[in-house]
């Protein structure tokens, strides 16, 4: 309830401010939130809040000697007076704000400004100035020994492949010769339990019961209470107590042809699963997923065991039969085992990998910017953040999809394992958004940029004196020289205030072949131009700013050739 | 040859390996403290790894068929069969097999048998089997390796495997030397030397950089251990135990929730990072300025009254909230180190301690020792100790009054298991049995000068004391060290200067040691330097290891008037 106040008082401000870095059209709340603050409540990320509750109560914590003072009520954004309720609030803006016209123009302006506002940040004192906080790998005292590679390691795979496919080879031989011999007890099975029995034995002969004085499976010896009885897959002998029992129904299943199951569900070394492709090369082919809950139970096949409608229902086997029977069934069950939290994942993942690379480009941006520079456009620099913002969001979404996935199922909630799953993968989802998203610098204002380029403009032409002066001096000396020796050549003291020249790299993997095809009945370097401005306008939707510049770059270089072209053609005329 | 970057690498390669996807890692015991050291559980989490799982866990849940599963696991017994176990009724998906060291193909073998649903994609062996607690210092988690004054077969095994694994993660096939008076020292060179023979064939070392494995016993300086310490890192662990970068403080008076266990680590703590080596003054003036800033910050911070002010606070929010967590973490500690030095009276303890390591003032020490002993602030711990110290360094001293002293603790009531260690660390060190024997006994009047020797020029007293480590690896360094008292293994002699040095200390190291190393490597930058131990020691678990491994001895000390 504490925070709940604390939150309130700051709602118009806090909230807006901290989801704008995430979310961009939350920006509007701002301008609402003094008239309907319950509503822009309701539809504001209350993850965000979190993170808003969590820090307030961490400088209490801290600075305990006046955090007991809160700060109560709604703040009136326009004259920045306190109320205490809602309530309060709107009357007051009815009242003191609404029928002033110059208020209500800057609150239409607010609205009108309010995606612009996006896009810019109003200037604000930098509180944590970098230097002293984004502290000093530098001063770390740990020795840096330069760069390292990978330690040894060795690999057992193959040897281990080898191995068990040799294994496996004899297993699934084994288990084909069941399913065979499954597959024929199946087919013209007789109703009457004699006649059964026959089918039964001239399909897989069954061993002399003379043979055997101990069931072989638990060593008890056999009486008149303990009889004997055969597995009718494989005809050795057991007890009653160590039978098992595979339903006649789950025996079709099993050994019922079916469409080929798609493969790819499996996993991505689906081409390598040599089990099913033995089923195949046996003729057998692959038999339908076996859904159902009878599949490979044991309990749900014995309920079945005494069943008086339809005489006996099942096959009486070993646990070495149905042991090979169950694997292969598990085998098939595993392969289809993808629930759909998996394509949410999938999808967050991918929006994690598009941030990434948008963050870093961000970063550049942001360092030419602020540099002065003008490799970059300022504009686009907004247009990226707005856009990193927009996948935070999607991030944000699909990580609370996935916590929140079946939680509440009423009848089989999502818990255990599971559940802890889907909470670490939104906290990753959280960090992310943390530590890469809300940490993005500022861009720089319009005018904050101009200044910024002046400050740049006059560091470089600092430069070029500089270096004109000691080209002045090194002259200077080099006449000494000369008057006191035998004239020399003047050695030619290269200007150093060359321009780096941006090269495209074609190795970014856009290349202008994608591009829209322009008429080519222009004049070539118009046409040329005409096609750069179709590649700027493509790199740049592709967040290609890297490219944006050295194109730019280039067409600039065109046009002035272009006008130098027809500025010498004109001279001609 | 950064430890920590090295058993970086194979965690990452081993997250990698497996492609995108969900994960879940399963770990033994040890292998879990490998990996934490190594990576914040944040850290882990953005390399898609979302759930531990311990193999030897007595109740394992159900699994996740659309999970991958890395196994990181040692090459045990225990673990192949559980391993063995978890194939034949896998709970995930796929199976990414990493064994942290070399594993025996029988274990291969049997391992493939129990994959009946192949479920295994790859089986490797990645050498990271070893506690990388800072980039030049690892230890093995062995608390006490010998008993009876010789090895325990299952450490000593077990250390063969973290030294290889060292060498292996790091890529040096080096020279050995050991230290000639310890025999314990000569067959773990030897065991060494035989398996990376074994070995040397598979892997392609390359050998330009002159490594050498120089192996010690702590034996040859028992006194370094039962210093008090003044460095950061080094306090902590003397005073509140640090344990695999871990700092218990439930025992803290009124601490909170989130402090009762805090994570020192360079990795992941700037702060620690930048302070570790720092002694405790320096500390609490960097403590007092770090506080001071945040203090004005939170208090700009906690106005929030203008736009202004509320943007600040929440575009500052990430770094507001690292910094407030790292400050209310070290004023805790540093809070608690200062309380405890004030309430046990350390700073008299240890400048005595200092004294007795360093000078030589028989009657003037004994005196002190005795004004201490009766001082009801010392705590009964730091009364063994000085008692300890008195007896390594006066146990030849005619007028040695050990008896005396250790009277004066039993009337104190300092417990058995404490006074009983006065007996064992002579017995430990071996000064008596250096004694006997004629080629030693040079040795020992050498050993005890180094130990005992007076510094001048120290602007502080307490820490006036060298490790006998630097003075040892100062002379490998110029390639002064007596192959005499410190033998190559083999017929091998390395004819240039070595470059890159793993030093190990069987018995355990110290934080002192390391930060002595850490100063070596900044002045000799041409020489890496890394330390490694069977454990990393503070007072009480040295006291533990002594004892281990003086139980079974036939005590051939006596005190003259027993
Ligand atoms: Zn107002
Ligand atoms: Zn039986
Ligand atoms: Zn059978």
């Amino acid at each position: 309830m504490f925070y709940y106040y604390q939150f309130r008082i700051t709602i118009s401000y806090v909230l807006t401010y901290s989801i704008w870095l995430l979310y961009d059209h939350v920006f509007q709340f701002n301008v609402k939130v003094c008239s309907a603050t319950h509503k822009s409540l309701k539809r504001i990320s209350y993850q965000a809040l979190l993170i808003i509750l969590q820090n307030l109560s961490l400088i209490n914590k801290l600075t305990m000697a006046e955090s007991t003072q809160i700060l109560e009520g709604f703040l009136c954004p326009i004259c920045m007076t306190d109320f205490k309720t809602p309530n309060q609030l709107t009357k007051h803006f009815e009242e003191v704000h609404n029928d002033d016209p110059e208020i209500l123009k800057s609150l239409k302006d607010l609205f009108g400004k309010a995606k612009k506002k996006i896009l810019k940040q109003d200037e604000y004192p930098e509180l944590f100035d970098s230097s002293t906080l984004s502290t000093t790998k530098s001063n770390s005292p740990e020795i840096n020994w330069g760069h390292q590679e990978i330690g040894f390691t060795r690999s057992h795979t193959k040897y281990f492949k080898e191995i068990r496919d040799a294994r496996l080879e004899r297993y699934s031989t084994e288990t084909n010769k069941l399913l065979i011999r499954l597959d024929k007890l199946l087919r013209n099975l007789p109703v009457d339990p004699i006649d059964r029995k026959n089918h039964e034995r001239t399909i897989v002969p069954w061993i002399d019961d003379k043979d055997v004085n101990l069931c072989p499976t638990c060593a008890k010896s056999f009486h008149i209470a303990r009889r004997k009885h055969h597995c009718r897959l494989c005809g050795a002998i057991m007890c009653h107590d160590c039978t098992m029992f595979l339903s006649l129904s789950d025996a079709r299943i099993m050994t019922s042809p079916v469409s080929v199951q798609d493969d790819s569900a499996v996993s991505p070394t689906s081409s390598e699963s040599p089990i099913t492709g033995r089923f195949v090369r046996a003729g057998i082919g692959l038999t339908k997923l076996a859904r159902s809950p009878s599949s490979g139970s044991l309990n749900s096949v014995l309920s079945l065991v005494n069943d008086p409608a339809s005489g006996e229902q099942h096959f009486r086997l070993c646990i070495h039969c149905k042991n090979l029977l169950d694997a292969r069934e598990r085998l098939k069950l595993r392969q289809f085992d993808k629930p759909i939290t998996c394509q949410f994942y999938e999808k967050m993942r991918s929006y994690m990998e598009e941030a990434t690379r948008y963050v870093s480009m961000y970063n550049k941006m942001y360092q030419s910017l602020s540099e002065g520079e003008s490799t970059y456009n300022l504009r686009d620099a907004q247009i990226l953040r707005s856009k990193i913002a927009k996948i935070g969001e999607n991030i944000d979404t699909i990580s609370k999809k996935i916590l929140t996935f079946g939680v509440k199922d009423a009848e089989n909630p999502v818990q255990g394992l599971e559940l802890k799953l889907h909470q670490m993968v939104r906290a990753s989802a959280v960090i992310f958004l943390k530590e890469q998203l809300l940490s993005l610098p500022a861009i720089p204002t319009e005018e904050e940029y101009q200044t910024l380029q002046t400050a740049r403009q006059q560091r470089i032409e600092a430069r070029i004196e500089y270096q004109k002066q000691l080209e002045m001096e090194e002259r200077q000396r080099e006449k000494k020289k000369e008057q006191k020796r035998e004239i020399r050549s003047v050695a030619d003291v290269g200007s150093s205030a060359t321009k780096d020249q941006l090269v495209l790299d074609q190795s970014q993997g856009w290349g202008p072949s994608s591009a829209p095809l322009l008429p080519t009945s222009m004049d070539p370097i118009i046409e040329q131009m005409s096609n750069l401005r179709a590649y700027i306008k493509q790199a740049r939707a592709d967040c290609k700013f890297d490219e944006v510049a050295t194109l730019e770059n280039n067409l600039r270089e065109l046009q002035s050739a272009y006008f130098a072209m027809k500025h010498s053609n004109s001279s001609d005329d | 040859m950064n430890v920590v970057t090295a058993l970086k690498f194979y965690i990452t390669k081993m997250t990698e390996e497996s492609g995108p996807g969900m994960k879940v890692l399963l770990m033994d015991k040890q292998t879990t403290s490998i990996v934490s050291l190594a990576y914040s559980q944040s850290e882990i989490l953005l390399k898609e790894v979302y759930l531990f799982e311990r193999i030897d866990a007595t109740v394992r849940s159900d699994g996740l068929k659309h999970l991958k599963c890395i196994v990181f696991i040692r090459p045990t017994k225990e673990n192949v069969a559980l391993l063995c176990n978890e194939l034949r009724y896998p709970k995930y998906g796929v199976y990414y097999i990493y064994f942290s060291n070399i594993i025996a193909k029988a274990d291969i073998k049997l391992l493939a048998e129990s994959d009946e649903q192949e479920v295994v994609r790859e089986v490797h062996e990645f050498y990271a089997d070893y506690l990388a607690v800072s980039p030049h210092l690892f230890a093995l988690g062995i608390s006490a390796c010998s008993q009876g004054l010789t090895w325990n077969p299952t450490h000593l095994h077990r250390t063969v495997q973290g030294i290889t694994s060292v060498l292996l993660s790091l890529k040096k096939y080096p020279y050995i030397r050991y230290q000639h008076s310890s025999e314990m020292a000569k067959r773990l060179a030897e065991k060494i030397r035989e398996v990376l023979g074994k070995e040397s064939n598979s892997f392609n070392f390359r050998q330009e950089s002159n490594p050498i494995l120089l192996i010690l016993d702590r034996r040859d300086d028992p006194i370094t251990p039962l210093l008090n310490q003044w460095t950061y890192q080094a306090m902590v662990h003397e005073l509140l135990t640090i344990n695999n970068n871990r700092v218990d403080l439930s025992n803290v008076k009124g601490i909170s929730k989130e402090l009762k266990e805090v994570v020192l680590s360079g990795e992941h703590d700037e702060f620690y990072a930048n302070n570790l080596y720092l002694n405790f003054g320096e500390i609490g003036q960097t403590i007092k300025e770090l506080m001071e800033e945040f203090q004005r910050k939170a208090k700009k911070h906690q106005k929030v009254e203008s736009i202004a002010d509320m943007k600040n606070f929440v575009e500052t929010y990430p770094m507001f909230k690292k910094m407030s967590g790292t400050v209310s973490k070290h004023v805790t500690v540093v809070g608690e180190l200062s309380s405890l030095v004030g309430q046990y009276d350390l700073l008299k303890v240890s400048e005595l301690e200092q004294e007795l390591s360093c000078q030589s003032e028989h009657s003037a020490q004994l005196q002190k020792i005795k004004r201490l002993l009766n001082n009801p602030r010392i705590r009964d711990i730091d009364a063994t100790r000085l008692v300890m110290l008195y007896a390594l360094h006066y146990v030849k001293h005619t007028n040695n009054d050990i008896t005396g002293l250790l009277d004066m603790l039993k009337k104190r009531g300092v417990p058995e298991k404490y006074t009983k260690l006065i007996h064992n660390v002579l017995e430990y060190s071996g000064v008596h049995t250096r004694q006997s024997n004629l080629f030693d006994r040079e040795a020992v009047a050498k050993i005890t000068k180094k130990l005992f020797k007076g510094l001048s020029g120290v602007d502080n007293i307490y820490t006036q004391h060298t490790p006998l480590l630097v003075e040892t690896l100062e002379d490998l360094i110029k390639e002064k060290l007596s192959t005499q008292v410190f033998p190559y293994l083999g017929n091998m002699i390395m004819s240039r200067r070595p470059h890159d040095i793993i030093v190990f200390m069987i018995g355990g190291t110290t934080y002192e040691e390391s930060l002595a190393v850490h100063n070596l490597n900044k002045q000799n930058p041409g020489t890496k330097i890394i330390l490694g131990g069977t454990t990393i020691h503070n007072f009480e678990s040295f006291a533990e290891e002594v004892q281990h491994a003086t139980t079974g001895t036939a005590p051939r000390y006596r005190t003259r008037n027993n």
